[in-house]
């Protein structure tokens, strides 16, 4: 039993002759097999079931059928996840249906199947489209298989960097003739020694300095045009690939900085750029400057005395194999010293920043044993790291050391019997150093090679993504009069979880509608595809009757306007930040803007008022008035929907009020939806779309809702209680503030 | 039976009221004070820590916690852990055969109660229990169990101290 191997991949449409045996029995006529997935596990031991999803069955087979449900009795399938196993569910009627067992290590691939067979019995999607669609998908996925190689990676990088193929070139050339320029000192020391020293051949020593002052001019004039070519290859080659992944981060869909997460993004920009440079520099370049040195060393050496060439290649095989030791068992020596410092640094982390649980608890004494205990334990593995290094090393050094008595041993040998001169015996050991380098060079190389491959394939992850939103060249600009429909929207970020299951609903023009319902019931979800920032997998969303699939997203970005419930700003001015919406926008349009938002007065207070730098995600301002100025460029956009994601979250009560009060002059007679926890907020709104896992289940005014016995007055309810417990308390006007709010909206 | 801290309503079962009828994968059908439950669903709430208290659940409905599960009778406990096999199936190392670093990873061949195994994991593996037992994660977040780490043979304990 081991990890997953290349047969144990999902099967997408499989030819018939690659199913097994039992599966092909199962099979009735006219029956074609979609997917098919093997488990790893069989009840509670490791084992082997195929599940198959046909374009009428979802069939469990090992030796023999164990299980057919036809697709038109299963209403989902789903995945239950515990510690190391996950189980296929179907929900059919009567309840849900455990149908085959497997570990983590297959959740991919069932999560791809889940997906699959969802589209068919949740998505209702036609069985053709389906079909296209997943081979397309094979298509892709073989194409990218076959592109992510470390061969291929390498090569479409190179491809990429055809812009600077000529200073990549002169970077190889320029380093070679270094190279060979260094080879001529030796050669000529051996004239001087065997020529002018010792025939006494004085008509020579004076071309032989002159030689070895031009040799020390040319690679003089040589260093410095290698450094500034390598200066201009690094610079191309991360210019070259950061503005290739920049640019295609504009074209990412959301999903996609979720799936990577800003770290991982920004690694890929930064790291990875810098890495396949790095790569390019250490690896690439040097390796024809490696292999064109051990190509002329080798002949040189060859030619200077074949026996002693032999002699000199002797240690390679010792140096070889000790650092093929040293990189399979180095890793784990410096990972445990690694591990075991990164506790000291936790222990250290913990004190400093947990310091009043450390102190309120009495636990100095605890921590203090703690640290001198993973001390110990530090120093221990600094130790074996010493004594490991002391096991390789020495032993490589007195293979070179042995190796090079011998060449002078056996060459003093030849040049006291008149085999070789002296000045080749010096020539001779002077190359034989030579040789030595560039041979672990491209040992190095070909390794660093493969990091290169992974460093580039990291990078081509990111160019290779096809943006989940796509304009149709025929998309068309649509004038908003704010008339927004859902017509069964089925939505899933990951293929598995549906953020939204089947959502339907109709907001007029200029109607206010609040959205409500608990954490992860969707509605910030549906909200991002009310933005067009997803396309749903299922179903459609409509402006003024047209598929928002087919309307620019420009025009889409013009007329909609979101406030998020943690506003993120720029790196700017506050005025900047609010003209964000509306570039060119007026002083006085600016100031309007933040006087509606409530943010004029907190931003006059600052020194340099509308001119403030707000700081990285404007860091320099509190929630409540990021909140503001977000609020303020929604409102400048002066867009005809305008969607508020919990626009109150980071205000006080008492601002909140104000606020709410402003939200409901500024929203008149213009299409807003508004999400909220604070049901207060919501008292301006002419209906209330209630949501729970994913789907519409209330809808009203506030008074109808109430009247229903359902989720709606259960979270009123529920508020009014907490805002009521918190004033008989007596803390502060803040519950006060809340209660009015509350008070003024039942 | 010591009483619990009164931090809230707890569903205790009794044991003797409790018979489970049937076992299939993950799922179970349960009496209850008569009442059959079905694809009812237990989880431990303590898996590692407290593995004989199991919360069964009949959708998110919480049904009630058996305190100790052993306490049910002879056939119902069987049933009962033949799903929690499958719940909580996690290999139990023996032997650490190799450990060798591939592409930034470490692949383990190891000897379990389940046989060979060769799975690969990150540098952050192993968590050490309070108790002092080991779980290796495996780059899926599979677990892997060593019982008791000292009783492992040298060579075992000497790879297992380079990951932890």
């Amino acid at each position: 039993m081991s990890d997953r191997r290349e047969d144990d991949a999902l099967l997408i449409y499989p030819e018939p002759q690659r199913l097994p045996e039992s599966v092909r029995s199962a099979l009735e006529g006219g029956e074609e097999v979609v997917a098919l997935a093997k488990t790893d596990m069989r009840g509670g031991d490791y084992g082997e079931d195929y599940v198959v999803l046909t374009n009428a069955r979802l069939l469990v087979v090992n030796e023999r059928l164990v299980e057919a449900l036809p697709l038109d009795k299963v209403k989902s399938v789903s995945i239950r996840g515990y510690i190391n196993t996950c189980v296929l569910v179907a929900e059919v009627d009567g309840g849900q249906r455990s149908l085959a067992v497997f570990t983590r290590g297959r959740l991919e691939v069932f999560d791809r199947l889940v997906a699959i067979a969802n589209n068919i019995v949740i998505g209702k999607v036609p069985y053709q489209l389906l079909k296209e669609q997943l081979l397309n998908r094979v298509r892709e996925e073989e194409e990218r298989r076959r592109l992510s190689s470390t061969r291929a990676a390498i090569l479409r990088l190179l491809g990429l960097l055809r812009p600077i193929a000529p200073v990549l070139v002169a970077t190889v050339v320029v380093a070679v003739a270094i190279r060979v320029v260094g080879l001529i000192p030796p050669y000529l020391m051996k004239i001087l020694v065997d020529e002018v020293l010792t025939k006494g051949r004085a008509d020579l020593l004076l071309h032989v300095i002159l030689g070895l002052l031009a040799v020390n001019l040319v690679n003089t004039v040589l260093n410095s045009l290698n450094a500034y070519i390598n200066t201009r290859f690094n610079v191309g080659v991360t210019n070259t690939l950061r503005a290739r992944v920049y640019r295609k981060l504009h074209e990412l869909s959301l999903t996609h900085y979720d799936r990577f997460g800003s770290g991982g993004l920004w690694s890929r920009i930064v790291d990875d750029v810098n890495r396949v440079q790095w790569f390019l520099s250490v690896a690439f370049v040097p390796l024809f400057i490696n292999a064109a040195m051990v190509a002329f060393v080798g002949v040189t050496l060859a030619t200077l005395n074949p026996w002693l060439t032999l002699v000199a290649l002797t240690p390679i095989p010792v140096s070889v194999t000790a650092n093929i030791i040293y990189r399979k068992t180095a890793s784990r020596y410096y990972h445990r010293l690694w591990r075991k410092w990164s506790r000291i640094v936790s222990v250290i982390s913990d004190t400093i920043n947990a310091a009043i649980l450390v102190k309120s608890f009495g636990k100095e004494e605890e921590f203090t044993r703690k640290f001198e205990g993973y001390q110990t334990e530090f120093e221990r593995a600094q130790m074996d790291v010493f004594k490991f290094e002391q096991q390789i090393w020495p032993a490589v050094g007195l293979a070179f050391t042995v190796s090079s008595l011998l060449v002078w041993w056996f060459g003093s040998k030849d040049v006291l019997q008149g085999a070789m001169t002296l000045g080749s015996l010096m020539a001779f050991t002077s190359y034989m150093w030579q040789f030595y380098s560039p041979v672990f060079g491209l040992i190095e190389n070909v390794r660093n090679l493969q990091l290169l491959g992974v460093a580039a394939g990291r990078i081509f992850e990111i160019l290779d993504i096809e943006p989940d939103v796509r304009e149709p060249p025929d998309a068309v600009h649509v004038e908003l009069t704010g008339n927004v429909e859902c017509d069964n929207v089925w939505f899933t970020y990951d293929g598995i979880h549906y953020a939204l299951k089947g959502v339907t609903t109709r907001i007029r023009s200029g109607e206010r509608v609040g959205l409500v319902g608990p954490s992860g019931s969707g509605k910030t979800t549906l909200a991002k595809l009310l933005l067009h920032l997803y396309d749903p997998q299922v179903g459609s969303v409509r402006f003024d009757g047209v598929d928002a699939r087919r309307i620019k997203l420009s025009s889409l970005k013009e007329q909609v306007a979101i406030v998020l419930q943690n506003p993120v700003l720029l790196d700017t001015t506050i005025a900047e930040n609010i003209a964000v919406g509306k570039p060119g926008a007026t002083p006085e349009e600016i100031i309007a803007a933040a006087k509606a938002a409530k943010a004029h007065d907190f931003i006059m207070r600052l020194p340099e008022a509308y001119d403030t730098e707000v700081g990285m995600q404007g860091s320099r301002l509190s929630g409540g008035e990021r909140a503001r100025v977000a609020l303020a460029a929604a409102l400048l956009k002066d867009p005809k929907i305008l969607i508020l994601d919990e626009p109150t979250a980071a205000l006080d009560a008492l601002t909140e009020d104000e606020v709410t009060e402003e939200l409901e002059r500024l929203t008149r007679g213009r299409t807003t939806i508004i999400i909220a926890h604070r049901l207060s907020t919501l008292r301006f709104t002419d209906r209330i779309i209630v949501m729970e896992n994913g789907r519409i289940v209330e809808e009203g005014t506030h008074e109808e809702l109430l009247k229903r016995d359902g989720l709606y007055k259960r979270l009123w309810e529920a508020q009014l209680k907490g805002l009521m417990r918190m004033g008989a308390a007596e803390v502060g006007g803040e519950a006060r503030g809340e209660l009015v709010a509350v008070a003024r909206a039942a | 039976m010591s009483s619990l801290p009164s931090l809230g309503q707890l569903k205790l079962l009794d044991p003797s009221r409790v018979r489970v009828v049937d076992a299939r994968l993950d799922e179970l059908d349960v009496e209850i004070d008569g009442r059959l439950y079905r694809g009812v669903r237990p989880k431990r709430p303590f898996p590692f820590s407290h593995p004989q208290i199991v919360i069964l659940y009949s959708g998110d409905e919480e049904l009630g916690i058996l305190r100790d599960y052993r306490r049910l009778d002879p056939k119902s406990r069987e049933l009962l852990e033949q799903v929690l096999r499958v719940i909580y199936f996690m290999p139990r190392i023996r032997k650490v055969l190799s450990i060798r670093s591939v592409e930034g990873k470490y692949e383990w061949r190891v000897l379990t109660d389940k046989g060979e195994l060769t799975f690969q994991t990150w540098g952050r593996c192993v968590r050490v229990l309070h108790d002092g037992r080991l779980v290796v994660r495996d780059i899926y977040s599979r677990a892997y169990l060593v019982e008791e780490p000292e009783k492992l043979d040298s060579r075992s304990r000497l790879y297992l101290s380079m990951m932890i």
